[in-house]
């Protein structure tokens, strides 16, 4: 049964997995249990983009804004280094993607979005993209699309320690050590284990004040973390899980004048547990997130702390399993309540609860891959929509060594408002309406191998998202939030990578265009007339990535490259920032230090030292280094 | 030997190319006569900029700055405007502490001359010509946290400017929020913004460019302008204030039944024009009671007087920052003449 869900994997994404991820499957497959977060088994028809393990390795200094921004289209809006990133995915608001980390949402609460710049990638092991609304599997937030963190782990007896060393440019640095353990534990169990602390000192001392008459903004960010995760797996398939990632990240902008300095204080606990015996998942999660903020005297913040506690209940259900037909029933029920303390919303305790109901159904046969999925959620004085969603794939073509797959999905979407919406005093709207979604996608994905050596992978994909009911901090009647607006993004996505493999020599090419065409449609005031129909802000027309890496022995070469037309900044696009192309080249190699695999890499950031303007128009910086270390000592119990 | 010679061949004729360039073809004076429409763009997009209108025309030419400027920007909301000896001032604030700063452009062209930075410039609000070649700009300083009451640094200064050298050549401590300006004779009376909580009007004497005298006004004063008869009008609260400069008495105190807004003085300086209570109203400065007459049946949150023409500018924003504001022209009379789109927030006029 697991069959179908690895080989929907192109061949060409999963060319460079590493041992780890092979095992993963290994274990899956010779224990009868489903581990699989939902999303990427049961959305039939939508795109799924996974990182593969090296591109992770490439950026394991760098937040999760750098590798999305420079493998995927999403869109993001950038305050500046190490400052508030907020994603756009598919032409929605950041409030509009749905950040998962080992499946549940861990988006803050009271905005209702992640700070991309607050997750460093080195916190989880895998990543992936689910392109499209997928509210009926993954719940509220997934209207544009989700993003899936997730650790897996690794079976190899014995104790791994790594330490990684960055030193960068404008006297940045990064620290992390790590530890990954397996043993057995007595006849039946055996344990996986990996832990990590990291560090980051941001202090962003640029030799130049301004770039091209453009403004740098001083702003110092220090980061800490630690993730740990631990596995304990019968021998009957039985798996007891834990997982913990704390999150501390410090931004002080101005750092310099003791009057204006500004200081946010991002802190996020996040615990938890699953228990997976046959067909059966458990999953219990607290997460703590609290956000402070301090103007001149930043020892006297206001305060923002969400608490929430997560219960999911899951099982899968085979119906009929035969060689050519597979019906798959996955059936559960989560609840969570939540506890806030808000400055903004009077300091009041408020708590809510919000409970949700599905039942996703998987039919796959030779050539057909079907979904149909239902969610039906429940918030505490809120109302959220039924929501369904069916998906299709089809083989059109299957050759031994070429396949070509017709897609199509139509899902429908929603969204909790944020505490924020709900609850802010005098702003928020207890009585907001859910926002209304409607996706709309079909494409054709190809994998195959042009000779012996050379494999190409291609995906097409298009989509239309009809959002109504969109929420507006309404200046109308003093900033109160209303359902007021409708926006529809239409889009189409182009991607296409050629891999080549021989014993000595690895390449590969990865290429990726986006169409993204995003507006308002509807006038709810005078003044809207100068809106209808215009792009939204910070979301440009027209992306792109490239890819591209070549490989000798343990020497590898990249370059990383994302360009993007025009974004405009003010509703009306009357104004914009113009297109821009960031380059980034990186050089690795592995050398055995005393039977110690020690890995360099170089990388120079934007290399052509190209203006890019965060929100507040300040410059990015220009040209920029460093230099990482990453040790791996050896495992003493072999 | 023979390579430098090429080169200072090449540095001759590009030279002697540019020389003739300027000599044979006189730069373009697009600006020449006009409105400048100050853009204050929205809060932390740092986007304003100057507009240009024409006083024929229905449609602004936007942000001439850049236009005349294509490597430099404004980065922050324009606050204020204006022309010492063919040179403009324009004080640009930025959200960002030590990003402020004012170019001072040629008047004709809008080419940039120089640039004042921090820690010159920190929060400019007003800039007023009080010599030849001299020019006071108001400077809140760095702005600390409202709630906290760190929000107006207590003084904030005066930068006086030599337009000569494009230099900023003393900082004068001034008063908390320092704002409003109006020269009378030999001497400057400064005032501050009316959240500033300060009730001091000062006096610069002009000759030294020093304090000459701090006079508590009771309430936060804000100088408006001189009138026909060179008295002082000052806004405090809900009180237009007549004062004369000479002897610094109040000779005339109007008191209206809610703070005016965009208080502005005739071209004759016969009259004010200001906003009340959804509409707009003219008063003489001889009225004696603060009754005036409903001009136009509408406000605006600015108000401008073209000199040349009498007509009245008022300024329409939409409820958010995030997309064009608009200008509506009035001739003098009220009579509605047409409505232009500006840019981002418009809040402030500069006829010439």
């Amino acid at each position: 049964m697991f069959v179908g869900c690895i080989a929907r994997q192109p061949a060409a994404a999963q060319a460079d997995s590493d041992t780890t991820n092979r095992l993963t499957n290994t274990v899956s497959l010779s224990a009868v249990t489903v581990r699989a977060i939902a999303p990427e088994r049961f959305l039939a028809g939508q795109k799924i983009q996974r990182i593969d393990s090296t591109t992770l390795l490439q950026f394991r200094f760098a937040s999760l804004t750098d590798v999305l921004a420079l493998n995927t289209p999403l869109a993001f809006k950038n305050y500046g280094p190490g400052q508030l990133a907020t994603v756009s995915f598919r032409g929605t608001s950041a409030n509009h993607t749905a950040v998962l980390w080992n499946g549940i949402n861990i988006n803050q609460p009271n905005l209702g979005l992640t700070d991309f710049s607050t997750l460093p990638v080195a916190g989880f092991d895998r990543l992936a993209v689910q392109y499209g609304s997928a509210s009926s599997a993954v719940g509220s937030d997934a209207v544009g699309g989700s993003i899936l963190l997730g650790n897996s782990p690794s079976w190899q007896p014995g104790i791994r320690l790594t330490a990684g060393q960055q030193i960068a440019s404008f006297r940045n640095n990064q620290t992390q050590l790590g530890a990954q353990y397996a043993s057995p534990l007595g006849a039946n169990w055996k344990l996986s284990g990996k832990s990590l602390i990291y560090r980051s000192q941001l202090n962003n001392t640029y030799p130049y004040t301004e770039r091209q008459n453009y403004f740098l903004e001083p702003s110092t960010t220090a980061q800490r973390g630690l993730s740990q995760d631990l596995y304990f797996l019968h021998r009957n398939g039985r798996q007891v899980s834990v997982h913990v990632w704390l999150t501390d990240n410090d931004l002080i902008q101005s750092p310099q004048d003791t009057l204006a300095r500004e200081r946010t204080q991002t802190q996020s606990a996040r615990w938890l547990a699953t228990y997976e015996a046959d067909r059966t998942t458990i999953r219990l999660g607290w997460i703590r997130d609290v956000l402070d903020y301090a103007k001149g005297n930043i020892n006297n913040p206001s305060h923002t702390q969400t608490d929430r506690f997560i219960s999911r209940v899951e099982r899968e259900f085979a119906f009929k399993s035969t060689q050519n037909y597979q019906l798959t029933l996955r059936a559960g029920g989560e609840w969570s309540h939540y506890w806030t303390r808000t400055d903004g919303y009077g300091g009041l305790l408020i708590e809510e609860d919000r409970a949700d109901l599905y039942a996703l159904f998987r039919f796959q046969t030779t050539r057909w891959l079907l979904s149909a999925n239902v969610r039906q959620a429940f918030v505490t004085r809120f109302n959220p929509p039924l929501t369904p969603s069916l998906g299709a794939e089809y083989q059109l073509l299957q050759h031994k060594r070429f396949t070509l797959t017709g897609k199509g999905a139509i899902s429908r979407s929603f969204r909790v408002p944020t505490l924020n919406e709900r609850y802010w005093v005098g702003l928020g709207n207890p009585d907001l309406l859910p926002e209304d979604g409607l996706n709309l996608e079909a494409g054709l994905a190809t994998a195959g191998a042009l000779s012996e050596h050379l494999n190409l992978m291609a995906e097409l994909t298009a989509y239309r998202n009809r959002v109504n009911n969109w929420t507006y901090w309404n200046p109308a009647v003093n900033y109160h939030v209303e359902n007021l607006q409708l926006v529809v993004a239409r889009g189409l996505e182009v991607t296409t990578g050629l891999t080549y493999r021989q014993t000595a020599w690895k390449a590969g090419i990865r290429i990726s265009y986006a169409f993204t065409r995003s507006s308002q449609e509807r006038a709810y005031d005078t003044y809207s007339q100068d809106i209808l129909g215009k792009q939204l802000v910070y979301v440009p027309m027209h992306s792109g990535t490239l890819n591209a890496y070549i490989q000798r022995g343990q020497t590898r070469l990249s370059v990383q490259m994302q360009a993007n037309s025009r974004r405009y900044t003010t509703f009306d696009n009357s104004q914009f920032f113009k297109g821009t192309l960031l380059t980034n080249v990186l050089l690795e190699h592995t050398v055995n230090w005393r039977f110690m695999p020690v890995r360099i890499q170089g990388q120079v950031n934007n290399v052509f030292d190209t203006l890019v303007l965060g929100v507040k128009r300040n410059a990015l910086p220009g040209r920029n280094g460093a230099i990482n270390l990453i040790i791996n000592f050896p495992s003493h119990i072999q | 030997m023979k390579k430098q010679w090429t080169k200072s061949m090449v540095v001759g004729l590009v030279a002697l190319s540019v020389w003739n360039c300027k000599t044979s073809d006189p730069e373009p004076t697009p600006y020449e006569s006009g409105v400048f429409i100050l853009n204050a763009g929205n809060f932390s997009s740092n986007n304003g900029s100057v507009s240009f209108l024409s006083r024929t025309s229905q449609t602004v030419a936007t942000n001439i700055f850049q236009t005349a400027n294509p490597s430099l920007v404004l980065s922050g909301g324009v606050q204020g405007y204006t022309e010492v000896n063919g040179k403009g001032l324009i004080l640009v604030d930025n959200n960002t502490a030590g990003q402020d700063k004012v170019e001072i452009v040629d008047y004709a062209t809008f080419k940039s001359l120089t640039t004042l930075k921090s820690p010159d410039i920190e929060n400019p609000r007003q800039v007023i010509q009080v010599g030849p070649n001299k020019a006071y700009i108001s400077c809140w300083d760095v702005s600390g946290d409202f709630s906290a009451g760190t929000f107006y640094k207590d003084p904030g200064y005066i930068a006086v400017v030599d337009l000569n050298t494009r230099t900023v050549t003393k900082k004068i401590p001034a008063v908390k929020g320092v704002e409003n300006m109006v020269v009378a004779g030999t001497e400057v009376f400064v005032g501050s913004n009316a959240y500033s909580g300060s009730n001091t009007l000062m006096v610069i004497d002009l000759a030294t460019d020093a304090v000459k005298e701090r006079i508590d006004f009771g309430s936060t004063p804000e100088p408006i302008a001189l009138d026909a008869n060179n008295k002082l009008w000052i806004k405090a609260g809900k009180d237009l204030v007549r004062v004369n400069p000479a002897t610094r008495f109040v000779e005339q105190r109007l008191t209206f039944s809610a703070t005016p807004g965009s208080v502005v003085i005739s071209t004759d300086k016969q009259a004010f024009y200001y906003t009340l209570s959804g509409k707009t109203y003219q008063i003489s400065i001889n009225a004696t009671n603060a009754t005036g007459n409903v001009l136009i049946p509408r406000s605006f949150s600015t108000l401008g007087v073209d000199p040349q023409t009498k007509r009245i500018y008022g300024t329409q924003n939409p409820l958010l920052y995030t997309q064009a504001g608009y200008v509506i022209r009035y001739e003098s009379s009220g009579a509605l003449v047409d409505s232009v789109k500006a840019e981002i927030a418009p809040s402030g006029f500069y006829f010439r």
